[in-house]
């Protein structure tokens, strides 16, 4: 049960969104520099946790996804070593070289490429591509097999203030599919914004938590008891997981998260109107079904991106029962 | 003594079925190996079996005990490097052959599979018996095809006592049909088969399906004979008309009658020589098959099978909401699936909304399907930084530092492969290590670098 | 008397045995906390470095409840704490309380939860830096003149500091004469039982030395630490700067000079007996600087403190060299005189190469074995961690004959089973004798029985009541 565990963490690091986070009210917003403290806390007593316990963080920068630190040494920064007896080493040299990774690269855009949406996916496939190799070099480097292979014990967690990019849904759902083949269990802690629907679907595939954080400056609270248990101690440790999963998905051609859509039969992509063509694979329906849909179609589809759902039934009792 | 380290290895190379399934790899090297050792001379004249299957493989009772391990090529410090490489040049190899271009691929399938059940069944050529090894694999090939067919159904079906027998309702959740084969006892091989009995069943549970759904019957036939009431020529045809795909995998010989239901609707006829044979044929079929641009006599091209669905993701109640009456069941329950368009709630998904008829699916069900559709295009092989200006230091994946100096290549062994280790995307032209290279195509079908 | 009962454990079960630190069991320091006062639990708990390397020991649920109550300022309502776990989590949440109590880290309270004030503190500095404590150990300057070590050098010397300790215990008996550890690490060794001075000076290993000799490093070194600890006390050390630097060793790092300026006097009159262990090394011993070893590194962490347990230094030997098969020959791949020496403890050994030696576990070696002390469970247990990587395919590891057998051949040691009682004879009559024997017999107590010569016999514990019978019967009928 006490066997070392390896965290990713993914964050969000897309500076528009950051400073609406900052300048929210309702509910109060937490700026950059704290979330970041909170956040190297928490890091810390991840690795406290455990002398074994690895760790790797990548930043999810406007079109662009960047590793900023791992404990196997793969990323270096110039800073000097300061002599510091007040501090565990390893803390100090993960302290400093997430921070200056992350300032080098906010330093260079200068709000200029701010516009491109945030290397999400970028940062899920990179720390998936990591485990992997983690994982199989622990495998290769003996030990017997299954033995090592569960020690391990991989987890990662995305740290969110984006809202969905429904462009990016069939890469979030390959990652979330070879997230369960490695057994990784993937937490999302959303500190800003409106409920994530990919993101759900992934803590929720997965077996992880998913956590909408209201109180931003109780951020580090939240991580210490959502994100610090290992998955083999959340047996014991109760951790939150979502009320509620949304189950929807972009549509391919007008890329708009659609609850109702309509599927093509042969490669199963999903429009939002009735199509005569599929793109995808260029299979022409027939007319007979264009029209009927058409006729049975719901309300003209909204126009914005993700729709919010309709705020149904807090209570569940809008179901219809049956008489009897 | 522990055995030489590179025999398994060696085992996995010498291993050429040409299935693209590779969880097959381990168990069909085991249980070839068992084959071998087995080295027992069963005298039934199954002579004419050879011609269906590759030539390489030996039949289970003539395989001599083979030095796999001698095959491994060593380089001069007796590493297995080379042999590795080869491996997984064979596997670029392969991805660089399929065709980059998104197939269309009948992913709504409906399958029945027919299993002998006849008294010919407890042959005890394969080991333990034909029986206890069909039953085995046809659980992992339920288990796997639903994994790959996810909005796909199947029915069992069996054949003994000259019937056919009905094991397993279509469904489309995977527990029931385990279930439906599970119980070992209900289903003891007796009697003679017959095939026209239970293909004309089979024919029955799918008569009703939409025309975009494939159909599809798979058997697994270990008799040499068949006890058909009628003329089974006239259900060959039936199945034509209804554009029935009938696929069979034979355990003893090849029969003039499988091979036409095979052949004339378009399935794959295959004798299984070994243990490992057998279950590489029945995997062959689980990929869904590319639908044929040639339209087939008896079908009007196959543009008419293709329809727009009208399908709903529903959002799912956790456990803790207030419980409500479920439309499916009528039982007060907390969890399950709103409809998103009559909000009525269902237990399970997917399923039809009993209240407005609404197909209900949950978005992972449909996604699961879609890495067919978009592959990630191979990545090239990096044979010199001559031409990049300021090649990066480490993986774009997983950041492992790439080796500066070519390694040295074992003649045809490296070919499409980089000495550098180094693999590009053509897309977004960044470099990649050889382990995530594989990763990336075969598992996360998503490159790390431009997101596609 | 009646022959033993053969119970053959499943293999399985023989690896929840074995001590080791991953077990559901506290660490050993822990237990040795928690027998400790407030007083000294608080003043240790004033070094960030004692709290972080505390906190490493403790058990995954106790350190996640730490971790939860760490950020907050306000106590938390014990109902509110036990809606934390889950239903299964319920009985470890109890016992992780009890053991946080225990070690003052979480004070015992039937309404409010909160954490000890000098712990938390400590704890959020360590965390997150800052503070002046120094806690963490000085480094010392570079200068040109004295590089600080490399890593290889000190594993070196580490090792051959260590493995001159156990081959010396190992050797004690066979009447070689190895290199003798200094006078401190005798002395010690004598004071925690593993060796004794049998005729007058010469120093014999006990059964204690032996069992100890079969366990994992990692907790060889605690269990002398332990003991090294307990010694602080009547040397009149101060036990929480003796405990607060080992604690500080195992946050330094590996390769790194430290400077001693900092340390208290008692701290620097450990630095001798640490440099004889191995866990940290000096140029002199008068050195102000120290560098500590992988020994004192890993102190809570659970890698291999030793990196090679090998003379030769080849890395893949260090995770296992032993071959063991079902016909109990013994194929151990190495050339390091300890670990063959320890093999011989139960091992017929036949042949021996370069770098493999040959051997076969008989009745007669295991028996040698058994009658030093060692048990059965720790020859199996030893095997296993030692296993060579080529065995870890197997499932299960040990070949379940070798493993039931030797655990049949321990039995057999046990075939007499003594047990202290009464001989009841001499009754005068045979209905005296099985009235008597009745009453007994109701109370369960007798062991024994011949009715022909009217005698049983009957367990210290029932005694008192029997004879209490006998007498009011006697007097019944004198009467």
């Amino acid at each position: 049960m006490d066997k070392p565990s390896h965290l990713s963490v993914v964050i969000d690091l897309s500076l528009t969104q950051w400073t609406l986070c900052a300048q929210s009210t309702n509910p109060p917003g937490i700026t950059l520099q704290d979330f970041l403290s909170q956040l190297l806390a928490f890091l810390n007593a991840h690795i406290a946790c455990k002398d074994e316990n690895t760790l790797a963080v990548f930043g999810a920068f406007p079109g662009q996804s960047v590793m900023l630190y791992s404990s196997t040494g793969e990323v270096t920064t110039t800073t000097a070593e300061s002599t510091d007896a007040n501090t565990y080493r390893p803390f100090r040299t993960l302290d400093s070289t997430i921070m200056s990774s992350i300032a080098e690269r906010l330093d260079s855009y200068d709000g200029m490429t701010e516009e491109a949406p945030i290397g999400l996916v970028g940062c899920l496939t990179k720390a998936l591509c990591y485990i992997n190799r983690t994982i199989t070099t622990a495998l290769s480097s003996s030990q017997g097999g299954e033995g090592a292979a569960a020690s391990v014990d991989p987890r990662i967690l995305v740290l969110s203030v984006s809202p969905d990019q429904s462009s990016t849904y069939i890469p979030i759902m390959n990652s979330i599919f070879s997230a369960q083949k490695l057994k990784v269990t993937i937490d999302v802690g959303k500190i800003f914004g409106a409920e994530n629907v990919f993101l759900q679907q992934a803590a929720h595939l997965t077996g992880g938590a998913y956590v909408q954080v209201e109180r931003a400056d109780a951020l580090l609270q939240y991580m210490m008891m959502s994100f610090l248990p290992a998955p083999a101690i959340r047996q014991l440790i109760s951790v939150p997981t979502q009320d509620r999963v949304d189950f929807r998905a972009a549509c391919f051609c007008h890329k708009r998260i659609v609850e109702i859509g309509f599927v093509c039969s042969v490669c199963l992509s999903i429009f939002c109107q009735p199509v005569p063509v599929c793109s995808t694979c260029r299979t022409k329906f027939p007319m007979k079904t264009l029209q009927r849909l058409r006729d049975a179609r719901p309300l003209a589809a909204p126009p914005g991106n993700a729709p919010p759902r309709p705020p149904v039934q807090k209570n569940g009792t809008t179901t219809p029962a049956r008489p009897g | 003594m522990a055995p030489p380290a590179g025999r398994r290895v060696g085992d996995d190379f010498v291993d050429d079925s040409d299935s693209d399934v590779s969880i097959t790899g381990l168990d069909d090297e085991t249980s070839r190996a068992k084959a071998k050792g087995k080295g027992k001379a069963i005298d039934r004249n199954k002579k004419d079996k050879g011609k269906a299957k590759a030539k390489e493989q030996p039949y289970a009772w003539e395989a001599s005990y083979s030095r796999s391990w001698d095959t491994v090529q060593e380089d001069e410090r007796g590493r297995l490097e080379g042999a590795v490489q080869d491996w997984i040049a064979r596997g670029r190899r392969r991805r660089l052959l399929a065709p980059a271009a998104a197939i269309r691929r009948t992913i709504i399938r409906h399958l029945v599979l027919v299993l002998d059940l006849s008294s010919a069944m407890l042959d005890r050529d394969m080991r333990p018996t034909r029986f206890d090894l069909m039953l085995q694999y046809a659980r992992e090939f339920i288990t796997e095809w639903f994994d790959q067919n996810p909005l796909g159904q199947i029915g069992v079906v069996g054949m003994r006592g000259g019937l056919g027998e009905r094991i397993g309702e279509m469904s489309g959740n995977p527990q029931d049909v385990l279930k439906a084969i599970s119980e070992r006892h209900k289903l003891e091989p007796t009697g003679e088969p017959s095939l026209q009995n239970a293909i004309e069943m089979a024919r029955a549970s799918m008569s009703h399906l939409p025309t975009h759904s494939s159909r599809e019957i798979t058997i697994i036939f270990g008799s040499l004979t068949t006890c058909d009431p009628g003329n089974i020529h006239d259900t060959l045809d039936e199945c034509l008309k209804d554009r029935i795909r009938i696929s069979i995998v034979a355990l003893a010989a090849e029969m003039k009658i499988c091979r036409d239901l095979c052949a004339k609707t378009g399935g794959v006829f295959g004798v299984a020589l070994n243990e490992g044979h057998f279950k590489d044929l029945l995997f062959e079929l689980i990929p869904p098959p590319a639908q044929r641009a040639v339209a087939r006599p008896g079908a009007q091209g196959a543009n008419l099978a293709a329809d727009l669905m009208i399908m709903g993701f529903p959002m799912r109640l956790p456990d803790t909401s207030p419980p409500s009456l479920c439309v499916c069941h009528s039982q007060m329950k907390s969890e399950g699936f709103l409809c998103p368009r009559c909000l009525a709630k269902v237990c399970d998904v997917p399923t039809d909304c009993d209240i407005c008829g609404l197909m209900i699916v949950s978005s992972p069900h449909l996604a699961r399907s879609y890495h067919h559709l978009f592959p990630v295009k191979p990545y090239a092989a990096v044979m010199s930084l001559e031409e990049t200006p300021d090649p990066s230091k480490r993986c774009h994946g997983c950041s492992v530092a790439f080796r500066d100096t070519p390694a040295t290549m074992l003649g045809a062994a490296g070919e499409g492969m980089s000495p550098l280790g180094r693999y590009r995307c053509p897309e977004c032209q960044n470099d990649f290590c050889t382990e995530c290279d594989v990763f990336v195509h075969d598992v996360v079908h998503c490159c790390p670098g431009c997101g596609k | 008397m009646a022959g033993p009962s053969i119970r053959i454990k499943q293999a399985g079960e023989s690896s929840k045995s074995t001590n080791t630190s991953g077990d559901d069991s506290s660490h050993r320091l822990v237990t040795f906390l928690q027998s400790q006062s407030q007083n000294t639990l608080t003043r240790l708990y004033q070094k960030p470095s004692s709290c972080l390397s505390i906190f490493r020991l403790l058990r995954p649920l106790e350190r996640q409840l730490v971790m939860n109550l760490l950020w907050l300022e306000m106590p938390v309502p014990a109902a509110t704490m036990a809606a934390w776990v889950t239903r299964e989590g319920k009985r470890p949440y109890h016992d992780a309380l009890s053991n946080l109590a225990r070690l003052h880290i979480l004070p015992q309270s039937p309404v409010k939860h909160a954490l000890n004030p000098t712990f938390k503190s400590s704890m959020r500095q360590a965390i997150t830096g800052g503070g002046s404590s120094g806690s963490f150990g000085v480094l010392t300057e570079n200068d040109d003149k004295h590089p600080p070590p490399d890593i290889e050098s000190l594993d070196a010397y580490a090792l051959e500091r260590w493995e001159t300790i156990l081959y010396y215990m190992v050797s004690s008996g066979t009447g070689q004469f190895p290199t003798k550890p200094s006078q401190g690490v005798l002395y010690l060794l004598q004071r925690s039982g593993l060796m004794a001075s049998v005729h007058g000076n010469t120093l014999q290993i006990t059964s204690a030395g032996f069992q100890f000799l079969l366990h994992p490093p990692h907790e060889q070194l605690w269990e002398l630490l332990l003991q090294y600890l307990q010694m602080a006390e009547e040397r009149q050390m101060d036990l929480v700067e003796v405990l607060s630097f080992l604690l500080m060793l195992s946050a330094t790092e590996l390769g790194k000079d430290y400077s001693t300026e900092n340390l208290s006097a008692t701290q620097k009159a450990m630095l001798e007996d640490l440099r004889d262990y191995g866990l940290i090394k000096q140029r002199t011993a008068t050195s102000r600087r120290f560098s500590p070893t992988r020994l004192a590194t890993t102190l809570t962490s659970s890698s291999p403190p030793l990196p090679t347990s090998t003379g030769t230094g080849n890395g893949s030997q260090a995770q296992g060299f032993i071959v063991l098969e079902t016909n109990y020959r013994l194929y151990a791949y190495t050339d390091n005189p300890l670990q063959i020496a320890v093999l011989n403890l139960f091992v017929t050994l036949k042949s021996r190469f370069p770098n493999l030696v040959v051997g076969q576990i008989t009745r007669d070696s295991v028996k040698k074995a058994l009658a030093n002390g060692i048990t059965a469970e720790q020859v199996i247990s030893y095997l296993i961690t030692h296993a060579h990587p080529q065995m870890r395919k197997n499932k299960p590891l040990l070949p379940v004959t070798v493993q039931d057998q030797i655990r049949l051949w321990e039995l057999e040691k046990n075939r007499v089973k003594s047990q202290e009682g009464y001989l009841y004879t001499a009754f005068a009559s045979q209905a005296d004798y099985e009235y008597v024997l009745n009453y007994a017999k109701q109370l369960d107590v007798v062991l024994w029985e011949n009715s022909s010569r009217r005698c049983f016999f009957g367990s210290v514990e029932g005694h008192a009541n029997i004879r209490g019978f006998i007498e009011r019967r006697s007097a019944a009928g004198n009467a």
